[in-house]
């Protein structure tokens, strides 16, 4: 795993994470969440942990895994600070630093892998890629899934873009300045460390 | 005059219950186009933010420049993953010039340049304040004086923005429930209580407890149904009711309650397609 010092400095400086240095440890934030229950630290605590560079405890964390986006937080912060969205860079942190993958990391990639290939979702497919890594969770879901085809409500067959090959390139290209950009922030942030 | 929007229907619509359906329904009768926007692709939503930089701005960002191209200036949605997706990317790309070139670098691969000159629409809001009430009322039909509607808004229409409504209490479906002749449950505190969205999935447990929530504070207030205008949001309040015997709380669109009260016919409803059935002593 990178070393705690540069993971700050990549949330606060690529991700714009500076900002919870504005945090007034009030807990709105933790007494607000509907996930606040199941996470191993509340967002306040995890702000205070990733200030004091605690990365690998907050990387390691399932707290941002927990986060469903309700922006509840958000509208209630006095700091106006943007909660959610910092619970997406820690995501993509975490991701990166190969942490062991959350549940809900499989669940993005099954999202994400059928909108790579078609342009558009359709849900028979993610859930089948989902199923393959959580079997257990598939098979739960399986009585659900059976009512919905009863009911002609579940599209098994992908419905992929007209211009698809126009689609790709455009992801390709996302892709390929994306890379180029994180190897280049990357090399340069090590370069100013020596 | 028809009133013509550039229309976004994402992935969810057409596997949710009678959403098109009523949708279609509802605007023959209105007299509104929606013009769905020519091979739009997925938003994206949470999946992407989580875990994308650039891609996460490009996929919104593809859609918009399409309906740009296409000469739409006002996109309706009726998913509240995609309103919030999309709203989201025109203001970040608004706000981010170094940004917004990036990703028109990468749309240019397609020929497709995103100008930001769009507006990103939720079609009930469209229905509350682009439409005199006093219009849709001409339509009703059925009389839903005694029909009392919890009017369930979920998370992403009103947060994080709340310019078009407030971000706790919204009322703006209230008003179109009204103007149908029904009874909005005025007292429904878990209307923006959140279901779990994606979670349901993975953590299925924990959502379920959210969601007994928003049905239970529904059935304790006497609502006949929850209303929703999300397909995630419906799928999860009417799903999470398996298995619990001593609940039966319906779960339908907006779409579905505006044809109920213009009485259209049941394939343009589709009310069959819910997993909670509903039954209404008309």
């Amino acid at each position: 795993m990178t070393d705690n010092t540069t993971l700050k400095d990549r949330f606060f400086k690529k991700y714009h994470g500076e900002e919870i240095q504005k945090c007034i440890q009030c807990g709105t934030c933790s007494g607000s969440c509907p996930f606040a229950p199941y996470m191993d630290f509340g967002p306040r605590q995890l702000f205070a942990m990733a200030r004091e560079a605690d990365m690998d405890e907050v990387l390691n964390s399932n707290t941002m895994w927990f986060c469903v986006s309700c922006y509840n937080c958000v509208v209630k912060c006095p700091r106006d600070i943007s909660i959610t969205d910092h619970m997406y860079s820690l995501k993509k942190m975490a991701a990166k630093e190969s942490v062991k993958p959350p549940a809900m990391l499989d669940l993005y990639r099954s999202f994400n892998s059928p909108v790579e290939k078609y342009g558009r979702l359709t849900d028979a497919a993610a859930m089948a890629e989902f199923g393959l890594r959580h079997p257990v969770a598939a098979l739960k879901n399986m009585p659900l899934g059976v009512k919905l085809v009863l009911k002609k409500r579940l599209e098994i067959k992908p419905r992929p873009l007209d211009n698809l090959s126009g689609f790709i390139k455009v992801m390709e290209k996302a892709e390929e300045m994306e890379n180029q950009e994180t190897n280049g922030k990357l090399a340069n942030m090590e370069s100013t460390k020596q | 005059m028809i009133m013509r929007y550039g229309f976004f229907p994402g992935c969810s619509y057409k596997g949710a219950a009678g959403y098109k359906e009523s949708t279609e329904a509802v605007c023959r009768e209105l007299g509104i186009e929606l013009a769905e926007i020519k091979d739009w692709n997925c938003c994206g939503a949470t999946s992407y933010w989580s875990t994308q930089d650039l891609k996460s701005y490009v996929l919104p960002a593809r859609t918009m420049a399409l309906a740009e191209k296409q000469g739409f200036t006002e996109i309706a949605n009726i998913c509240n993953a995609c309103y919030s997706t999309l709203r989201k990317a025109l203001t970040r790309l608004d706000e981010d010039g170094e940004l917004k070139e990036k990703v028109n670098l990468a749309l240019h691969e397609e020929g497709l340049e995103f100008t930001g000159n769009l507006k990103i629409r939720h079609f009930m809001e469209i229905l509350v304040n682009d439409f005199d009430a006093d219009e849709i009322k001409k339509h009703v039909k059925t009389d839903l004086a005694e029909f009392v509607v919890a009017p369930y808004y979920g998370c992403q229409l009103n947060r994080p923005w709340g310019d078009i409504d407030d971000t706790i209490n919204p009322v703006l479906m209230d008003r179109l429930i009204k103007a149908l002749g029904a009874k909005p449950l005025t007292n429904y505190s878990a209307k923006t209580e959140c279901c779990g969205a994606a979670h349901m999935v993975a953590h299925s447990d924990s959502c379920v407890v959210l969601n007994r929530r928003i049905v239970k504070d529904a059935v304790e207030k006497g609502a006949d149904t929850i209303c929703t205008l999300c397909p995630l949001c419906q799928f999860n309040v009417d799903a999470s009711q398996a298995g619990n015997k001593s609940v039966n709380m319906p779960v339908i669109f907006f779409t579905q309650l505006m044809g109920l009260a213009f009485g259209l016919g049941k394939n343009d409803l589709m009310l069959n397609k819910l997993l909670t059935p509903f039954k209404m002593a008309v």
